[in-house]
């Protein structure tokens, strides 16, 4: 099965959810697909296999060939091509790949090259699990194509945890595509609250079943309870805000190895996640 | 005019709490919320939405089935499959290139206006605030952000105000980049701990690239005091100042909850020395 561990408002739990869930369950692989600021490797123990950029592409100009005709600008709806009186401004950063400016040009002046815009590396644990991570270079603007490579990298897996990016915009969306099912880590404020509305509406649009955990629950603010009956969405599971669960955190520590309570709450949000899975 | 972004790299630092605590201090303020992903500014702003309009970031594609000779080109030729191999759009995959158009060799294919989100305006205590939601899953939400953030700097000029306070969206891409493009300033928001300083890092990177003047503030301070010293030993060597520490501090959550803004609310830390010359550096 895949499962998709997602949020809405960033900062809720997700890595502290995916990371121990990944050491608990026995048989699953763990991918970090939040490319701007991945995590899950910070708390794990791992070496790595392999490395391997991604690379977009982009447009070059042959100078020789361009007759500065302009029509690759007036086509480019990214404004990643300015032509100007003496020659042809390529904004590589801008510029999506998608080909448009090479079709259209009639002195054939332009190819494609290649820039990376990020690696993936693929892992394995010291209890030899599977763990692939992505990052995205700084500057960069987008990472779907990270996204997209590395999940077509480890998908074959047939068990897989996904930690995913905050948000639900295209990184987010193509984290979640094939997903089986999928666990929200939220938590009892009106921020999240309000920011896990987008997530439910992304995953009923794909149509993938979930349900959701309350971290850093026991405040008095009951208006993720009543969202959650509202809406017919199953709680998996609540973890208690713990001050001494925030420092092993801050550490970089993975809360199952230091808190019995903490692991009968993945023992419980496994359960629930997998329940009628070994019946299927 | 002046702007004033407040980001983060790691989500869940804090970004909102702060932005919305310097708020009351400012005078002739425009508020922009450019976290479109998750917009909260407004749960604790918000009098009165003034204004709300659907913003059409790209167009995608519409196929006319009559004229369609199912050549599979533009299928074949769309760099990010947003075309599926039965001749349909896969929702949330386009991204605006209009190539298919221009390829299709009976002219089925006519490019649509493609609505991406919602763009609201709010009245507010403090001045007018600008902010947008996302639709889940969309394509371009950079061109939203930067929409937000365009539409702020024309009600400031309007209105005659001075200042622009943007809260961001966590990352280090293209929303990320919206937000900070041509701002006078950015708030750096942080937290003591592996994942904040790893986020906190690559942040700052993106940040020199567009050469912008960054103050840090470390939120939650008291959770790992190692921690903390360790930003303050990173931002030292980087030439970056450590502007402000916050402690952890469970009353600033309650005030949350209860929808009043952490500086106005019941936490003893706003009453502070170091809350109060922050805020007059700031001002």
């Amino acid at each position: 099965m895949k499962i998709a561990i997602l949020s809405g408002k960033g900062g809720t739990g997700k890595t502290t959810l995916a990371t121990n869930l990944f050491t608990y369950l026995e048989d699953y692989a763990l991918i970090d697909t939040d490319i701007e600021e991945p995590n899950s490797h910070l708390f794990l123990d791992f070496t790595i296999q392999d490395k391997t950029p991604v690379y977009k592409d982009y447009p070059v100009v042959d100078p020789n060939r361009c007759t500065l005709c302009g029509k690759c600008g007036e086509h480019c709806n990214f404004n990643a091509i300015i032509v100007t009186a003496k020659k042809v401004i390529v904004s590589e950063d801008l510029c999506h790949s998608c080909g448009f400016c090479k079709a259209v040009c009639p002195e054939k002046a332009i190819t494609y090259a290649k820039k990376s815009i990020g690696d993936i590396y693929h892992t394995k644990t010291s209890s030899e699990k599977d763990f692939s991570y992505g990052l995205l270079n700084t500057g960069e603007v987008s990472g779907v194509v990270l996204v997209e490579t590395l999940k077509s990298e480890t998908f074959a897996m047939p068990n897989v945890l996904i930690d995913c990016p905050p948000g639900a915009a295209c990184t987010t969306a193509a984290s979640i595509e094939g997903a089986d099912k999928a666990i929200i880590v939220s938590e009892p404020t009106p921020f999240g609250v309000s920011d896990m509305d987008i997530v439910v509406e992304l995953l009923n649009n794909a149509g993938i079943d979930f349900g959701v955990v309350i971290n850093k629950a026991g405040s008095a603010d009951t208006e993720i309870y009543d969202y959650l009956e509202k809406n017919h969405i199953p709680l998996y599971g609540e973890i208690l805000y713990k001050a001494s669960r925030a420092r092993h955190y801050s550490k970089g520590e993975l809360l199952i190895y230091h808190d019995e309570a903490f692991k009968e709450n993945i023992k419980t949000i496994a359960a629930h996640v997998l329940e009628g899975e070994h019946h299927a | 005019m002046r702007e004033i972004a407040i980001i983060s790299g790691k989500g869940g630092t804090g970004k909102t709490t702060l932005a919305l605590s310097i708020i009351p201090y400012f005078k002739e303020l425009v508020i922009a919320d450019c976290d479109v992903d998750a917009p909260d500014m407004k749960i604790l702003l918000s009098q009165k939405q003034t204004e709300k309009n659907l913003f059409y970031g790209l167009q995608i594609p519409t196929f006319d089935y009559d004229r369609c000779i199912d050549c599979k080109l533009c299928h074949q030729s769309c760099a990010f499959n947003a075309i599926s191999e039965s001749i349909e759009l896969i929702p949330g995959k386009c991204e605006g290139c209009n190539f298919c158009e221009y390829l299709c060799p009976v002219n089925a294919i006519t490019m649509e206006n493609h609505a991406i989100g919602h763009l609201n305006k709010h009245q507010t205590a403090y001045g007018p605030m600008v902010d947008a939601k996302l639709f889940p899953g969309q394509e371009s939400s950079g061109k939203l952000v930067s929409e937000v953030r365009d539409k702020a700097i024309e009600l400031a000029k309007d209105t005659h105000r001075e200042t622009i306070i943007i809260d961001g969206s966590p990352g280090v891409a293209c929303n990320v980049i919206s937000t900070i493009t041509g701002v006078d300033e950015v708030l750096v928001v942080t937290e003591p701990t592996m994942s904040g300083i790893h986020d906190l890092k690559r942040v700052i990177d993106l940040i020199k690239i567009f050469n912008i003047p960054i103050h840090v503030i470390v939120n939650k301070a008291t959770i790992n005091e190692a921690k903390t010293e360790e930003i303050k030993e990173y931002c030292q060597e980087n030439n970056l100042k450590v502007l402000l520490e916050i402690p952890f501090d469970q009353t600033i959550v309650n005030d949350i909850s209860r929808k009043v803004i952490p500086s106005l609310g019941e936490s003893t830390f706003f009453k502070s020395k170091d809350w109060k010359a922050f805020v007059k550096h700031l001002i």
